[in-house]
């Protein structure tokens, strides 16, 4: 059986630098033979021996399901390629601007010639910096291609200052948590950034799995304060937030997310580029923990009890209420306000916030923390995000096969993406899995090493519940 | 059944031509195969020679050819995006036309006279003197397959969406007329994959990407439809008697009797022997068997309704590119994918 050929699919929104990427790999000397199916036409040299252009067509089954909906163009295309196979090692498939990668991606899994000779390499999403918060807020495509993405390419960061970039890339994090995001400039890439990636290999996931499996978090940052005992002063509505408000353009047009309790804020999509005025925040989660210990190693131990207290319903604090530690606190903002919190003894606390402090504005009177860390953004531009779960328990892969057969047949559509590496009670080898939509690819691969023994789960798609997807996670443990 | 009739494949011609063949036809007289390669290269095979004598080439790939019946004339297409028509006798070729997008199908009439161009989703309809006798025929989606209907000026195209039938006016064979053309539609959900006609014209029948075959009786006006497959149907091809339908699918090669009140309600007959997908799949012109490929890297002879095994086979050194018979049905081409190039003749011995 000869080996599969490699395709990479290169999505991006118009103006995101795919032709000029495109052209940098045709005319590079790198070593690698590619051949590239086009559907849009016109821009790339067409001349080249190898560049096939062809017209974006959609395959919907009778039942109208999406999920079994494949690329016609491609099976033609491809079915002619592979008549030549030894004249190439690779194939770049450069979708139009708006087209789903859904459809792409599942054509490598649903044709059956195709899967004989190809195999799908990485999803890999252009993204233009300047426009991408806009585009996100305004099109459903361009958020479903950052969340198919195996990786995202952060083109033309030199026509952005800093803020923005931050911003960019808080976006693309609010999506998709796993995706690396690689800085460019004009599309100049090493080509290992594009093509080779391996994405959809369960073997060579798993040598990177600590990257591509970090688990996003329902907060945004964490403080660690030495504080005495008693009344402590929280602050929210502070000046920075009236000053930075061009910060937050990327809060614009989102709708309530399931498990979060944002306010949707209609007030228009306007340019990116001018500051403007919003509707702040209404709402925010707040959560005081002790802390184990001082320093960056006290957050990180105590993360997965953050994110287990996150997951209940916060307490409704108004302004000026008193705020006790190990609670989850939603505190309603208005404007200036202050809260009480008080500490039963002195020592090292965590304040835990679901949106970053200069979002609205918060602050403790007194001193500053002696360590921060911040987690991927969960603010939505898009319905689109992603959840992670970690947890060290071992797993009944009767039951799991139960819970996710059940999730893709009841979720397939709104799921873009799954991965995990789960703990299967006995089996001394890890059990990997992906899915896109409704097909779902998993097998046991090597064994735990001396490590520990950790799920890890992450789903990027629409309106996912964190509570439905924990609650079946839990009807899983053995 | 007595091995004194059995149908034997005799080989006649093996060639090396280095290049998966991507297709090929044989002359109206069957003295002649023209092959079209990976690499571009036409080539003329003598079948009683072994001879190769070069036709042309298309950069990057041929796609498709196609021999006029009853004729000298062969079109080309390839790769590098252009449709050739060539004369077989002097070997001398003229540019029918140049695009960015391939010629993915060509076919010509029945009687030689028109030779009809799919590219992507534009249909153009040439007479024999290389002159388009229509306007471009926008189709709502690329053309997947099409086929003339056996006697007379219609041509069917299909993709997704089902099927349409062009009825050309009389005048388009006429030299330098232009011609009226008139679309029916036979829409159905679903991409359609292949196109196949019974020989009498009557029914038009094609392979589905969702596993289901779906037939249209052209002149009562209905459609049915069969299911069950458990992959996409790739592959069509009617009897000469327009009794029978071999429909491919995965390995299973599955047969539909149109004989009495068929095939709706009727069972159809399974033949298998292949252990790979099939890839090929053609019924003998006037005569009763039935070649199959696969990647399995074989090519088998049956006699459907009359035996359920093959009644020969053949091992080749790679998966089946193709399979073509002769007009006549005495020759059978079969070329795989490492290159190698054979003619049987098929014999009852």
């Amino acid at each position: 059986m000869p080996q599969k050929i490699p395709v990479t699919v290169l999505t991006g929104f118009l103006g995101s630098g795919k032709t000029t990427l495109l052209n940098r790999i045709l005319s590079e000397n790198h070593g690698k033979r590619i051949a590239v199916i086009e559907n849009e036409f016109g821009e790339v040299a067409v001349d080249h021996e190898l560049v096939i252009g062809a017209e974006e067509e959609l395959f919907e089954t009778a039942n109208g399901c999406i999920c079994c909906t494949v690329r016609g163009d491609l099976i033609r295309v491809l079915d002619q390629l592979r008549k030549r196979r030894d004249r190439f090692d690779h194939v770049l498939i450069e979708t139009t601007g708006l087209a789903d990668p859904g459809p792409v991606a599942q054509t490598f899994f649903v044709d059956e010639d195709l899967k004989e000779d190809f195999q799908l390499d990485a999803i890999v999403a252009l993204v233009d910096a300047l426009h991408i918060n806009e585009q996100l807020a305004e099109v459903d495509a361009a958020a479903e291609q950052v969340g198919f993405a195996d990786v995202l390419l952060l083109n033309k960061t030199d026509l952005v200052d800093d803020a923005q970039l931050a911003r960019a890339e808080r976006a693309l994090r609010a999506i998709n948590a796993t995706a690396p995001i690689v800085r460019t400039r004009r599309a100049e890439l090493p080509i290992d950034a594009v093509l080779g990636l391996g994405a959809f290999d369960l073997n060579r996931a798993l040598q990177r799995d600590d990257r591509f499996l970090e688990a996003p978090r329902p907060f945004e940052w964490i403080g660690s304060y030495a504080l005495g005992a008693g009344r402590h002063d929280l602050h929210t509505g502070g000046a920075h937030h009236h000053d930075h408000d061009h910060d937050h353009d990327h809060e614009h047009g989102h709708e309530a997310h399931a498990g979060h309790d944002h306010d949707a804020h209609d007030d228009g999509h306007a340019d990116p580029h001018a500051g403007h005025d919003h509707g702040a925040l209404a709402k925010v989660g707040l959560l005081v923990l002790p802390a184990p210990g001082a320093g960056e190693s006290g957050i990180e131990s105590a993360l997965d009890e953050a994110t287990r207290l996150f997951g209940s319903p916060g307490a409704l604090k108004r302004p000026g209420s008193a705020i006790e530690p190990g609670v989850h606190c939603t505190l309603a903002l208005d404007g200036h306000a202050h809260f009480g919190l008080e500490l039963p003894k002195a020592g090292q606390w965590l304040v835990i916030l679901e949106h970053a402090p200069v979002e609205f504005g918060f602050s403790l009177m007194g001193p500053a923390p002696g360590a921060q860390r911040e987690y991927g953004s969960h603010h939505h531009d898009s319905d689109i995000g992603s959840i992670g779960i970690q947890d060290p328990r071992p797993l009944d892969p009767g039951k799991v096969n139960d819970w996710l057969g059940y999730l893709l047949q009841s979720r397939g559509q709104d799921i873009l993406r799954m991965k995990g590496v789960l703990n299967f009670r006995g089996e001394p080898r890890r059990y990997v899995f992906h899915g896109v939509h409704m097909i779902f690819d998993g097998q046991l691969e090597r064994p735990w090493g001396s490590g520990e023994r950790i799920n890890r789960l992450v789903f990027i798609g629409r309106n996912l519940d964190r509570n439905e997807l924990e609650a079946g996670f839990e009807s899983c443990v053995a | 059944m007595s091995s004194a009739s059995q149908p034997r494949l005799q080989r006649r011609v093996r060639i090396l031509l280095g290049e998966y063949p991507v297709d090929a036809t044989f002359s109206p007289d069957g003295r002649t195969l023209l092959v079209g390669d990976g690499a571009g290269t036409l080539q003329l095979l003598d079948v009683a020679s072994s001879a190769l004598q070069p036709l042309g080439v298309h950069a990057g790939g041929v796609l498709a050819v196609a021999w006029q019946p009853g004729g000298k004339l062969i079109a080309s297409s390839g790769q590098d995006g252009e449709v050739r028509l060539a004369d077989a006798r002097t070997r001398e070729s003229r540019l029918l036309s140049k695009a960015a997008g391939w010629s993915e199908r060509l076919a010509f009439a029945p009687q030689g006279k028109l030779l009809a161009v799919g590219s992507g989703r534009t249909l153009r309809v040439y007479g024999s003197d290389g002159i388009e006798r229509t306007s471009p025929l926008q189709q709502p989606g690329a053309i997947n397959a099409m086929a003339w209907r056996p006697k007379g000026l219609e041509l069917a195209t299909l993709g997704n969406g089902g099927a349409r039938l062009h009825r050309l006016g009389s005048s388009a064979g006429a030299s330098g007329a232009a011609a009226s053309v008139e679309t029916v539609e036979h829409a159905h959900a679903g991409a359609c994959l292949t196109a196949s006609w019974s020989p009498d014209g009557r029914v038009l029948a094609s392979g589905l990407q969702e596993g289901s075959v779906q037939f249209w009786n052209i002149g009562a006006n209905t459609k049915s439809q069969m299911r069950g497959y458990g992959t996409k149907v790739a592959l069509t091809s009617f009897s000469a008697n327009s009794r029978l339908l071999a429909t491919g699918a995965d390995q299973a090669i599955v047969v539909w009797d149109f004989s009495g009140g068929g095939p709706e309600g009727s069972e159809p007959l399974q033949l298998s022997t292949h252990t790979a997908r099939l890839t090929q799949l053609a019924f003998q012109p006037q005569g009763p068997l039935l070649a199959s490929g696969a990647r399995d890297h074989r090519v088998a002879l049956w006699r459907p309704g009359v035996a359920t095994d093959p009644v020969d086979a053949d091992l080749l050194a790679g998966e089946l590119a193709l399979l073509r018979w002769s007009a006549d049905g005495r020759w059978l081409a079969a070329g795989d994918s490492t290159g190698q190039l054979s003619v049987y003749e098929v014999a009852l011995k």
